[in-house]
């Protein structure tokens, strides 16, 4: 496939020229939260300062809430009025390569059995262009998911920073296409290649942290009903919703109604498997306690999952040990199951 | 939100079943004339006043609430309002640290015999909250934050 | 550091060993540079993993309501006072717990060194604290900061930094910092009603809804929380800002005489809501009208069941 190069600092004019095609989402600290917001048309100092968002890409096809449809009531009788989401086509600058696959995972549950549009909608009106680490976090493992810092899976473009300037590398038709047709790119030498495989030689070996997932369904499965075991993993746990409302590959939602007077509205928000209202019911809870809570995190990543599509539903992006109050950590969970 | 002049208070009235909702009942009784602008809930007690129901009127676009009890010693319960008067004050101060208008969130003893004092605190009230104007602490709905921008 | 933890694993072996307690609950080093993780355990193996050190950042407390039996727990200053509150409001019996207090000179706020060196935490090679000054690592380079430049708020004019309530005491009395009032509450104050309505609006447009903040809150001890009532529905578990704002202001008054100012919410807030400065108004709210001080004395009525006959009157017409 097609590799060209761009300067960073003809970075801001790539964006906006992408920008009237596209809205472009670039890593921002603005809202006061790292999160992928608007394009504003000028700063650029993201290149230097980003590592990853707290908040997930997933935020731009997945929000925390969104508004599904409206209605109302009035002498004729009910309306209903459908809240489709933005048609329009979007573009997230300098997403990470585990955040890219994550999506990829999001894609089979929002279009197995049933094709989610709210979530195809965007999810097909949005190209990806990766950039890929130089210094991963010391809580990143994605190197043992056999994916790594410079993975290009789910990716349209992928962009490696050789210095002052980023190698751009097309993954998809997509990515070419639109390489194709952007201005002020120059082709890659030989030597720009040999540069950008450099850099991700050094990014691969500054992943740090593993995980063993040798037989991982298999060994999960072998220590389910290990009560002991969860009962102690899970004690210091404080069941609040940040490693899964903040996972990249989480997709949980749950559905309410505001409803004033005559008119109200049904919105979607994420919802997590810690709470335990969760899985309440009117006669029983079969996640009651903190322990069975946990274990559902851990298998439905590790373990359910798997089994269904084939894949680890985790990409490493360790906003779950990084954020986490009491600093739980999957990994050593993972790498501490009985039996192995 | 229609132009202020049309507009006209809504104000929820919280008043203990022993003072103030007999008060309020004498002032009927009396033929005294007091603004028709509140809604009037009758509680067992002030102390039954829970925040929450302050808060989620102010919520649901009430332009303000009154707490109205039996006066210091004289709570049908002993000490219901006593325990009321704690969680109104810091309720309401909390309220105006959040930047809410103090004159929305009001309170005031009224016994069973007085009438003339409860017009007084609700004509009162509704005169200083058609100074604030509507509440519009809780407008503008934050839909999409995506497209907001 | 290295003589209180040595102390501490001492003391909780023998208290474990004699039987006096079923579980200890204390720090062990976390999985991530300069962090430390809670430990829970009754294994007398594990107790060598224990330590303390000045990014001992949780307050344990908080699981004293989920813990069977008797338990020992480590408590810096602010701990010891939500455990007193926990007792005032009957969660936790004074003899089923074993307070191992730690006189503390302030916990190390890993994002304000973080801000100060223009470095991520895992960026940092090695943070060194010595009685009133910080020095970090990064690059080779070595930096010094005051004390007063990288510790949480909450310890900038900590009140009780030895603990009151204890049953073994792990080093010498720390002597209470001078008040200070917090920057950001001050400018809060100083701003129009308005403006501090729009400051909030915004700040609560962020919230996620992982209710981290009342999940590590040792004073958020309901079995089940009021947003999570659906008959009546006080709040919709919507992420609306107007809800998590309403969520936020109800949970400060309903912790209001039990907060201690453990700083917790704040710090566990993912996406930086700065919640200290709406429990830190309830705290000296509390001080102001009532004269009362959250978790000071264990025999003390809490705030919201308590009354004076005479008091807060101008809050009635």
């Amino acid at each position: 496939m097609t590799v060209k190069k761009i300067a960073k600092k003809e970075l801001a004019r790539l964006l906006d020229e992408w920008s009237r095609q596209f809205s472009v989402l670039v890593p921002s600290v603005e809202t006061g939260v790292a999160q992928m917001t608007g394009w504003q048309g000028e700063d650029t100092s993201f290149v230097d300062w980003y590592r990853n968002t707290i908040l997930p890409p997933k935020d731009a096809i997945l929000p925390v809430m969104e508004e599904m449809f409206s209605f109302s009531k009035n002498e004729d009788g009910y309306r209903l009025e459908m809240s489709p989401p933005d048609s329009g086509r979007q573009l997230i600058f300098g997403i990470r390569p585990c955040d890219a696959r994550a999506l990829a995972m999001l894609d089979v549950v929002f279009k197995q059995d049933y094709e989610d549009t709210y979530y195809m909608r965007r999810r097909l009106n949005t190209v990806l262009v990766g950039i890929g680490c130089t210094n991963p976090y010391d809580s990143c493992f994605c190197t043992s998911l056999s994916s790594g810092p410079s993975d290009t899976a789910g990716l349209d473009l992928m962009l490696t920073d050789i210095g002052d300037e980023f190698v751009i590398e097309a993954v998809t038709e997509a990515g070419r296409e639109l390489l194709d047709k952007s201005q002020g790119m120059r082709p890659a030498t030989a030597d720009d290649e040999a540069r950008a495989r450099e850099s991700r030689d050094i990014a691969n070996q500054r992943v740090t942290q593993n995980v063993d997932v040798k037989k991982m369904p298999d060994r999960l499965l072998a220590a389910f009903d290990n009560e002991e075991y969860w009962r102690k993993i899970a004690a210091k746990c404080i069941s609040c919703g940040i490693c899964t409302l903040l996972c990249p590959t989480c997709y949980c939602f749950d559905i309410n109604d505001e409803v004033s007077d005559n008119r109200g509205a049904r919105y979607r928000s994420l919802d997590s498997c810690a709470f335990c209202i969760y899985t309440k019911m009117p006669v029983e809870n079969p996640r009651e306690e903190k322990w069975q809570r946990v274990r559902n995190r851990v298998c439905h990543k590790y373990e359910f999952y798997p089994r269904l599509f084939d894949t680890i539903a985790c990409t490493g992006c360790g906003r779950c040990i990084r954020l986490c109050p009491v600093n739980w950590d999957i990994t050593r969970t993972l790498n501490s199951i009985p039996g192995q | 939100m229609e132009p202020k002049t049309d507009w006209e208070p809504r104000v929820v009235g919280f008043l203990c079943k022993w003072c103030s909702y007999a008060g309020a009942d004498l002032a009927g009784t009396s033929r005294k004339k007091y603004p028709a602008n509140i809604r009037i809930i009758r509680v067992p007690c002030s102390g039954r006043v829970d925040p929450l129901f302050i808060l989620r009127a102010l919520r649901l676009g009430f332009d303000g609430v009154l707490v109205s009890g039996c006066h210091p010693g004289d709570c049908h319960y002993q000490t219901g309002n006593y325990r009321a008067r704690r969680r109104f004050a810091i309720t309401r101060k909390i309220l105006e640290g959040m930047g809410v208008e103090p004159q929305r969130v009001q309170a005031s003893w009224v016994s069973a015999s007085e009438g003339g004092k409860f017009v007084e605190v609700v004509t009162g009230m509704i005169d200083e909250i058609k100074k604030l104007g509507p509440n519009e602490l809780f407008t503008d709905g934050r839909k999409n934050r995506k497209t907001e921008k | 550091m290295e003589e209180k933890t040595e102390k501490l694993k001492n003391e909780a072996r023998k208290l474990l060993e004699k039987g006096q307690v079923c579980r200890i609950v204390g720090f062990e080093p976390g999985s991530l540079k300069f962090t430390t993780t809670p430990l829970i355990t009754g294994e007398k193996d594990e107790l060598d993993r224990l330590v303390i050190n000045p990014f001992i950042v949780n307050n344990l407390s908080v699981y004293l309501t989920g813990l069977k039996g008797c338990v020992a727990v480590v408590a810096k200053g602010c701990d010891s006072r939500s455990i007193v509150s926990l007792i005032q409001d009957n969660k936790v019996n004074r003899e089923d717990v074993v307070i191992l207090g730690i006189p503390c000179s302030g916990i190390v706020d890993l994002s304000k060194i973080e801000y100060l060196v223009g470095k991520d935490r895992d960026e940092l090679d090695d943070i060194t604290v010595a009685n009133n000054s910080i020095t970090v690592t990064v690059g080779g380079e070595k930096r010094e900061f005051t004390k007063s430049k990288v510790l949480f708020d909450n310890c900038l004019g900590c009140e009780l930094p030895t603990p009151r309530e204890y049953d073994i005491l792990i080093g010498e009395q720390v002597a209470p910092s001078p008040a200070l009032e917090s920057g950001k509450l001050k400018e809060l104050k100083d701003m129009p009603p308005e403006e501090r309505w729009r400051f909030w609006k915004e700040e609560f447009s962020r919230c996620i809804r992982c209710y981290a903040c009342r999940n590590v809150c040792p004073a958020c001890f309901c079995n089940r929380c009021f947003v999570e009532e659906t008959e009546p529905q006080w709040l919709l578990p919507t992420p609306h800002w107007q809800d998590n704002l309403l969520f936020q202001v109800t949970r400060t008054i309903h912790v209001a005489g039990r907060c201690t100012e453990c700083g917790e919410c704040q710090r566990a807030c993912p996406v930086g809501i700065p919640l200290r400065s709406m429990t830190r108004e309830m705290y000296d709210l509390a001080g102001e009208l009532f004269h009362y001080k959250a978790g000071m004395d264990k025999d003390e009525e809490p705030l919201l069941t308590a009354y004076e006959v005479e008091e807060a009157e101008n809050f009635f017409g």
